[in-house]
């Protein structure tokens, strides 16, 4: 009878519970939002780094990825390979030859990050093969070189122009090729494309003069929930000379950019339900004061004080848990086309591109998120109807039936 | 039997700085079963003692017995608990809780004191039916005349079986033939069930029909 007395109790200013009930969806709709609006980012510039270079897993001789110098190539190739050929949680991993270098054309000239793969074994392992905008993925010629768009801009060159590039070999001279411009790329991140160069591995050994030295084993796992896991059975059966690193070694500032998003996201959060707590302590407050009258007249037919009370917390609970119902419903089907179809940013396309996302977010409700608001909304509700239901049965008899 | 003693009551009000001697030593007694009216000007103090006598405020000085224990002696939650199972009350308009339906209004109290809800409902449709008003048990109070909610009222404060009901004005918002049709059925409850019933009026009506008249003038007992 209380719960049916609360219930009622609502709907007698139904304009004033449907604005409550309205913040309070609109809040949980804004918190799903934002929520998967950066979770989807996050996630997108993460997968991206994946995708086009960095892979699950990467090894390297001890050292390599703090100094990537061309003295550092990897120990025993043969051994390693053997090894991850055989390891049944492996999805695909691909041999690199890695060195900073100089790229030049008639007009100018870049440094860029030299990769010299196998193009199959590539193409297993990151995407640019699907990234070719212009042109074409290798197609076994002699002298041909794959570059990003920006770099193609900042060079001014075009399909089938020629470039020079030129590195430091291990003996220390420098060695240097001709390559004919055959792909261009564009990926995610502008920085990207304008940095990473392909080549085949075996011209790259060649122009460094290291036989068939390698520098990197980039190693996509079948399950990426299990990279840990991959990593750590990797480990055991390479010795100290080996660093093998995930992504979340690899990308530490991208990780700590996630989990530092996380915190704000928090923030963004709790000022929320910190508005909806007001909201609620607001409408909660003019209901016990519109209702004085009858607040006394509860008192004097004998309503226990922890009756009124629970009445009142009721009353915001009520309210809470209907706005959590709505809020996820209505959120879960906003959600749910952004989820498939992403949201097209295109207008920011070049600020989300220096960031390495793409143009369209996919935004992405966490089961956390959810779980957050099934809990956090009705205690917020409960929290708001404390103070008006505190002032509720601090009133004085008298004074309430006295009351018009 | 006596039920309800005061002595030496006294009650002062603070209005802006100033003390208001509302009530200024009331002894009076009433016996189970009295018909009793509080009559008096306006300001007299009726509403100040029908209060004192329900628990619902504490006297400045004096003591009010209700049989034989002194209630300054009751917390604020006994006080409600003892409201709940001894009183019964009516007031001048607003009595009833307006999103519950004249059957749901009986039945709170009930509710409220733990019984339970088959017994309840019996319990309601019962006294409705004793008390005529069984065609009103679905409607709202927004949707009954003034008499019609008094009548409700009525039904409420007795329905707990308290030992006294209180009355502040009960017929102030009616008209006499409402008035009159209000004090029947108070008079019937008490006669058949022999509830106490005190009274506060400056209603000709509700006085003559007093079983016992008390008048009040400026805090005093008028002799
Ligand atoms: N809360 C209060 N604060 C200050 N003075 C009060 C308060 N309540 C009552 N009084 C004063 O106490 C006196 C008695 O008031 P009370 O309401 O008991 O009179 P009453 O006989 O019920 O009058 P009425 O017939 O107008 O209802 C009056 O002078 C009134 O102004
Ligand atoms: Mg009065």
């Amino acid at each position: 009878m209380l719960l049916k007395l609360s219930w009622r109790n609502i709907w007698r200013n139904k304009r004033r519970s449907l604005v409550v009930l309205g913040s309070v969806i609109v809040g949980i709709i804004a918190v799903l939002f934002m929520n998967g609006f950066m979770n989807g980012m996050l996630n997108q510039m993460l997968s991206n780094q994946i995708s086009t270079s960095v892979s699950h897993i990467q090894i390297h001789k001890k050292g390599f990825n703090d100094n990537k110098t061309v003295q550092n190539y990897l120990p025993n190739p043969a051994n390693v390979d053997n090894i991850l050929r055989d390891n049944k949680d492996i999805k695909a991993f691909s041999k690199r030859v890695i060195t900073f270098g100089l790229i030049s054309s008639a007009s100018n000239s870049s440094g860029v990050y030299i990769n010299g793969i196998v193009p199959e074994e590539e193409k297993q392992v990151s995407i640019i093969n699907r990234q070719i905008v212009e042109g074409e993925y290798f197609s076994g010629g002699k002298g041909e070189i794959v570059i990003g768009s920006k770099l193609a801009e900042k060079l001014d060159v075009t399909l089938g122009d020629k470039v020079v590039a030129m590195s430091n070999t291990p003996s220390g001279t420098i060695g240097s090729e001709v390559f004919r411009v055959v792909g261009i790329f564009k990926t995610f991140s502008s920085e990207f494309d304008k940095s990473f160069i392909y080549i085949p591995m075996q011209t790259v050994q060649e122009m460094l003069n290291i036989d068939d030295k390698i520098y990197e084993f980039a190693i996509v796992t079948k399950d990426y929930h299990k990279v840990e896991e991959v990593k750590n059975s990797i480990n055991e059966e390479l010795n100290q000379n080996y660093e093998v690193l995930s992504y979340k070694d690899l990308l530490p500032f991208l990780v700590y950019q996630i989990d530092l998003s996380k915190e704000s996201m928090w923030i963004f959060n709790v000022i929320i339900e910190l508005a909806l707590i007001f909201g609620i302590i607001n409408a909660m407050l003019m209901a016990v004061f519109e209702r004085i009258n009858e607040i006394g007249v509860l008192m004097s037919i004998g309503m226990k004080n922890i009756k009124i009370f629970t009445m009142i917390l009721l009353e915001g609970l009520i309210i809470g848990i209907i706005g959590t119902a709505v809020g996820l419903g209505l959120g879960y089907l906003i959600m749910l086309p952004l989820q498939k179809v992403g949201l097209n940013l295109a207008i920011y396309t070049e600020s989300l591109e220096s960031f390495g996302v793409g143009a369209v977010i996919y935004p992405t409700v966490s089961i956390d998120d959810v779980i957050g608001i099934l809990i956090a909304i009705p205690f917020i509700s409960i929290v708001g109807a404390i103070y008006p239901a505190y002032k509720a049965i601090k009133l004085d008899p008298v004074y309430a039936i006295r009351y018009v | 039997m006596e039920i309800l003693k005061t002595e030496n009551l006294e009650k002062v009000y603070e209005d802006n700085g100033v003390p208001v001697h509302a009530l200024k030593g009331i002894n009076l007694t009433i016996n189970k079963g009295d018909y009793l009216v509080i009559a008096g000007p306006s300001g007299s103090g009726k509403t100040t003692l029908l209060n004192l006598l329900g628990a619902l405020d504490t006297p400045t000085k004096g003591k009010i017995l209700f049989e034989g224990t002194d209630l300054a002696k009751k917390s604020r939650r006994e006080l409600s608990e003892f409201r709940l199972q001894n009183l019964g009350f009516i007031f001048q308009a607003y009595n009833l809780i307006p999103v519950l339906t004249a059957i749901e209004n009986i039945e709170f109290s009930m509710m409220l004191s733990g019984i339970p809800e088959n017994e309840r409902r019996e319990r309601a449709l019962s006294l409705m039916h004793e008390l005529d008003i069984k065609e009103l048990a679905d409607k709202r109070p927004n949707e009954m005349s003034g008499g019609q909610q008094q009548r409700v009222a009525v039904a409420r404060a007795i329905v707990n079986d308290p030992e006294v009901v209180l009355a502040d004005e009960p017929t102030a918002n009616l008209d006499s033939a409402t008035g009159s049709v209000l004090l029947d059925l108070m008079e019937k409850m008490n006669k058949e069930k022999n509830i106490t019933f005190i009274f506060s009026s400056h209603d000709k009506q509700v006085i003559d029909r007093a079983g016992i008249l008390l008048k009040l003038k400026d805090g005093k007992i008028e002799k």
